[in-house]
């Protein structure tokens, strides 16, 4: 009984350390529902962190292809999300054509997109530390870094 | 060390375990719900918090459907990341000009000429098809087009500060400094840059110290 308790006491901790650890930047989430026959209708939690761990897996030729795709937007990137973690929250660009509404706001560290259409509606919510951090990634990554 | 106490040592580990498997559980559900509020409801503050300038551009469609555009943007950030776009003509946050494209007008000396001048109207012209002013009016440079004939009937105002004017061509005769007409823009009031009108759309591109538009 007591070396069960020590051994589910010990589970219990590191799986509390690496909750703590995934989820301390966050959560992306990616909604995307499409209002016709057969549309898709994605709904998709991923713990920020996850992210630029992942990519330490992608295949390095992999990277520095959109590395070098990218390279001439990168500082740019780079620039903008690491400046917009010092703003307030605020709405940068809306859009209103008709039935279709766009919003690109920061909130809560995070970046979010908004599409509200009569056909679909896309909502995307990225933490803006996480951005940066994958922007840093492929500049790494890019041909010459 | 007794059974009794063995047996309570264990249970409060166990409870103890428990308990740690089910915070993140926790933590997470309440994330997804202030998730959820903030996708509901984002409610950014109307007044910056550190006194940052805000370059705000409307645009209104006037054909009864309603359709906007807004776009605000941080002159602070706008500094900070245009000397990181290298495009085209747009280098370090300066753009070059050819003097092909300005007639070899020499523009630092034409702003030289302006700011040592006093108040008054420069240009005047009009025309059948259009009207246009250029001005001096304290300490701005005014710019007023009425398109008369044409199907839009446009009406465009520009105010400028000198002070931009002057920044934004202390770069040298052949650019003009875009982060140094941005920052000098920065320390100008609150006003009104640009108002275009006509009979399709009403556009105006204005600074002051809020970070949600009109």
């Amino acid at each position: 009984m007591m070396l069960l308790a020590k051994a589910a006491l010990g589970v219990s901790g590191a799986l509390v350390a690496a909750g703590a650890y995934t989820f301390h930047e966050g959560v992306i989430r990616v909604d995307v529902d499409e209002f016709r026959a057969g549309g898709a209708h994605v709904h998709l939690w991923v713990p920020a962190a996850a992210v630029p761990m992942t990519m330490h897996f992608v295949p390095k030729h992999h990277l520095c292809d959109a590395a070098s795709h990218a390279r001439e937007f990168l500082p740019v990137a780079h620039a903008l999300f690491q400046e917009l973690k010092n703003f307030p929250d605020a709405e940068f660009v809306e859009v209103k054509d008709g039935e279709q509404h766009v919003q690109i706001r920061t909130h809560g560290g995070k970046l979010q997109i908004d599409v509200d259409d009569p056909d679909e509606k896309v909502h995307v919510m990225v933490p803006l530390s996480t951005v940066d951090d994958v922007v840093g990634q492929l500049e790494d990554s890019a041909p010459g870094a | 060390m007794s059974s009794f106490h063995r047996g309570l040592t264990a249970k409060t580990a166990l409870i103890a375990a428990a308990a740690l498997v089910f915070l993140p559980a926790l933590g997470l559900a309440q994330s997804s719900t202030q998730t959820s509020n903030a996708q509901a409801k984002p409610a950014p503050s109307t007044s910056s918090e550190k006194g940052e300038r805000w370059l705000h551009v409307r645009v209104i469609c006037t054909d009864g459907k309603g359709d906007t555009v807004r776009v605000n943007v941080p002159l602070e950030l706008a500094e900070k990341v245009l000397p990181a776009v290298n495009h085209d003509r747009l280098h370090n946050g300066k753009v070059r000009i050819d003097s092909s494209d300005i007639n070899d007008v020499d523009l630092n000396a034409l702003m030289e000429a302006i700011r040592s001048a006093k108040d008054g109207e420069y240009v005047t012209v009009q025309g059948n098809d259009n009207d246009v002013r250029v001005a001096k009016e304290g300490n701005h440079l005014m710019i007023h087009v009425v398109d008369k004939n044409g199907p839009k009937k446009s009406q465009v105002e520009v105010k400028v500060p000198m002070k931009v004017v002057e920044a934004l061509l202390s770069a040298g005769k052949d650019e003009l400094d875009l982060v140094a007409a941005l920052h000098a823009l920065g320390a100008q009031g609150d006003v009104e840059l640009v108002s275009v009108k006509d009979s399709e759309n009403t556009v105006k591109v204005w600074l002051d110290s809020k970070n949600v538009a009109d």
